[in-house]
């Protein structure tokens, strides 16, 4: 087995079936994607002429106006990145923390937490959406406290934000196990050495168990973000139709609603164009640590 | 012995030839319908027809798809980029049909169009699925049904908190406050889906604009603006009936499904919907509901209404089998306009005669009643307009709705269209 992974021409053959399939179903879009995203706008079928207008739907999408709302998407999407990144996984990652400790019940809250995950999205908006049109109202008239005018869904100050927390809370449990698995694979000789050493809890978690699942950590901060660029399924059912402030909600209003295939093609690459900077960036940030940080532990192991 | 072997063969092999004409025979059609949901008021006479056409054309198989509406509008328009609409399909009239004539998908129906099927048509509800292509006017459409937005009253109530049901727009104004003032929610109305909110504002804005400037607007003619002060009046209106708290504090966010939940239920005295909300009535509700024409407002437009024949059935450019399909749509059309009516879900289309039929829906008669001497009829903002200036009418009255925008913002942005 290990002559037949060592020959690179093996190894060709067997990735090649997958790399042909990622090919066709997700490069070739991306680049068809981007072609339409430079042609005028052509009320017909896909692949009839149109002119090259080269980048004037991308100077469209940014271009100031008052019905103009893609700008706002970002921000909004970069809003939402920023919720899950500094609040959803440091909860994760304390959740994570306390799991692994192995308290009582361990594998009851690890399955517990991660029940929202295999829900489907849509049974998740619709139980939220039953939350805020019902439960939320009666406990605000229990306490004699005004609801936001039209409802948590309709209030433009609310609206984004009661479709960020069913997320933000769906998807603490997926983080939690990537996390949990990552700290449960920790060496146990490093703890007890730690424990030994009398070195208090958070210390712990701040000093020898972060820094040991750090390239755990990097995965969540890449589903999380790339995940926040790309929402779309929670606001498309819990918000009103045709919203657009998210930058995935207004591709696809754009693309089906107002037949604008160049535009929304245009606002997919910056979709992908996001996600991809992201991603980069979050490599970048990695890059060197990585190396760094598990030299560092395996000094601190020989200590 | 061998000869009896051959006679044997010979006779098999012509009996399976044979079978494998007669199969020939029968073709299939692929046919996409919306209702999908038990509770819809077509759903029933929808498959009723079908029953019917089984009945009437055996030799024509028609394999039906449901989709709940707004899917299918959205499933029929991606469907269409690849040429793959079903042989007949259900579908809007007005401007989204024309993205479909327009785009090369629809067969035009003229040919087959014969003077017989014309005179069996109710006059002048082709004006909206009739579109001039290469220099050719030509029908892409077959109407179902007639539309018209009427305010539904729930009689019980009008007269527990001694209401009149308003003729103008004072008396809806007094209808309202007495109402809300009663604890009372005036008007149901289910805003989060958009487009029940612009049942509400078209017909406010015909009263106060009249047909000539609403059509002209909504077809985007030469010299048509929202900038006048008609439409301002028009929205300022709905702004004030918005004030008053006419609807539910959470119409913003309410689907219209459950909008209508309350009014179901006999807690809601008024409503502003098209003619198919009636088939939705329970029997009990149908003694309980009156439907009635829009207040008037004194402009003089005071009995146009807002519809016009807004839904049919038409037949895809590329189908296979183009007769088969035009007898399919036009036997869908001119059946579920009969069975439509007998079961309450909707107006009809085509020429019948209903008098044999005794028990049928009153709040529907009255509808009938009620069009039958209408002025003018109006096909809806958001259905005559298209792609992109549909969504913003329905994103601005929303806007209106929830008070971020004024009604004259309304007009300003409105007026986008004509750039």
């Amino acid at each position: 087995m290990k002559r037949v992974l060592s020959n690179k021409w093996s190894i060709a053959v067997f990735v090649l079936p997958t790399v042909l399939f990622f090919t066709y179903i997700v490069i070739i879009p991306i680049f068809k994607s981007f072609y339409y995203s430079l042609l005028s706008e052509i009320p017909a079928k896909v692949g009839d002429a149109s002119e090259f207008v080269w980048f004037e739907n991308y100077i469209k999408m940014f271009t100031p106006g008052r019905r103009n709302d893609f700008p706002g998407a970002v921000l909004n999407s970069l809003t939402y990145a920023a919720l899950s990144v500094f609040v959803q996984l440091p909860f994760s990652l304390l959740l994570a923390l306390i799991l692994s400790t192995g308290i009582k019940g361990e594998s009851t809250y690890r399955n517990v937490f991660f029940i929202p995950v295999v829900i489907s999205s849509v049974v998740i908006s619709l139980l939220w959406q039953r939350i805020y049109k019902d439960l939320v109202p009666a406990i605000y008239d229990l306490l004699n406290i005004a609801l936001p005018k039209n409802g948590f869904l309709a209030n433009k100050d609310t609206k984004l934000m009661a479709v960020y927390i069913p997320n933000l809370w769906q998807f603490v449990g997926y983080h939690v196990l990537l996390m949990y698995g990552a700290l449960k694979s920790i060496p146990t000789d490093v703890i007890e050495a730690a424990t030994v050493d009398g070195a208090s809890a958070p210390r712990m978690a701040l000093q020898i168990q972060i820094p040991m699942i750090k390239p755990m950590l990097k995965v969540c901060l890449s589903f999380s973000l790339i995940g926040s660029f790309k929402l779309f399924d929670t606001p498309w059912i819990l918000l009103e139709r045709a919203n657009k402030q998210l930058p995935a909600l207004s591709m696809y209003v754009e693309m089906f609603s107002n037949h604008k295939y160049s535009y929304a093609s245009a606002q997919a690459m910056f979709i992908v164009f996001e996600c991809l900077a992201f991603t980069m960036l979050l490599n970048f940030i990695f890059r060197d640590r990585e190396g760094i940080e598990s030299r560092k532990g395996r000094r601190r192991l020989a200590a | 012995m061998k000869k009896l072997v051959s006679l044997v063969l010979a006779l098999a092999m012509l009996l399976s030839l044979t079978a494998a004409f007669a199969e020939d025979e029968v073709v299939t059609l692929k046919v996409s319908s919306i209702w999908s949901a038990e509770s819809e008021a077509n759903r029933k006479p929808m498959l009723k027809t079908l029953e019917e056409f089984e009945a009437a054309y055996p030799n024509i198989k028609l394999e039906v798809e449901w989709y709940e509406a707004n899917a299918w509008k959205e499933t029929g328009e991606t469907l269409a980029l690849s040429d793959s609409l079903p042989d007949v399909f259900y579908w809007n009239a007005g401007g989204v049909l024309w993205n479909l004539v327009g785009s090369g998908d629809i067969l035009a129906l003229d040919s087959y169009l014969t003077d017989d099927i014309m005179a069996r048509m109710e006059p002048g509800l082709l004006a909206d699925m009739t579109f001039t292509v290469d220099g050719k006017e030509q029908v892409y459409q077959l109407p179902y049904t007639k539309a018209a937005s009427m305010l539904y009253c729930n009689t019980e109530l009008f007269t527990q908190y001694n209401v009149k049901i308003p003729e103008t727009w004072d008396e809806l104004i007094t209808a309202v406050k007495t109402f809300r003032d009663a604890g009372v929610t005036p008007m149901a109305l289910g805003g989060g889906d958009q487009w029940p909110a612009n049942m509400y504002t078209d017909i406010i804005a015909l009263r106060f604009a009249g047909d000539a400037a609403c059509r002209a607007a909504y077809y985007k003619t030469e010299g048509a603006t929202f900038m006048t002060q008609d439409w301002v009046d028009g929205m300022a209106a709905f702004k004030q009936l918005i004030d008053l708290g006419a609807f539910p504090e959470d119409a913003a966010s309410l689907t219209r499904d459950e909008s209508e939940v309350p009014y179901f239920a006999g807690e809601i005295p008024m409503y502003v919907h098209g003619q198919w909300f009636s088939g939705s009535l329970s029997p009990e509700m149908q003694q309980k509901v009156v439907a009635v024409k829009f207040p008037a407002v004194g402009k003089g437009y005071d009995n146009q209404y807002m519809g016009g024949a807004a839904e049919g059935f038409s037949v895809a450019a590329y189908t296979e089998h183009p007769d088969e399909a035009f007898i399919a749509a036009q036997f869908l059309a001119e059946n579920l306009s009969k069975n439509g009516y007998i079961s309450g879900a909707g107006l009809p289309a085509w020429k019948y005669d209903f008098s044999a039929y005794t028990d049928l829906n009153p709040v529907m008669a009255q509808i009938k009643e009620a069009t039958s001497t209408a002025d003018s009829m109006l096909l809806w903002g958001n259905t005559a307009l298209t792609g992109e200036d549909a969504t913003l009418i329905g994103d601005t009255v929303y806007d209106v709705l929830t008070g971020e925008i004024t009604p004259e913002q309304w007009c300003e942005d409105m007026e986008t269209i004509f750039e």
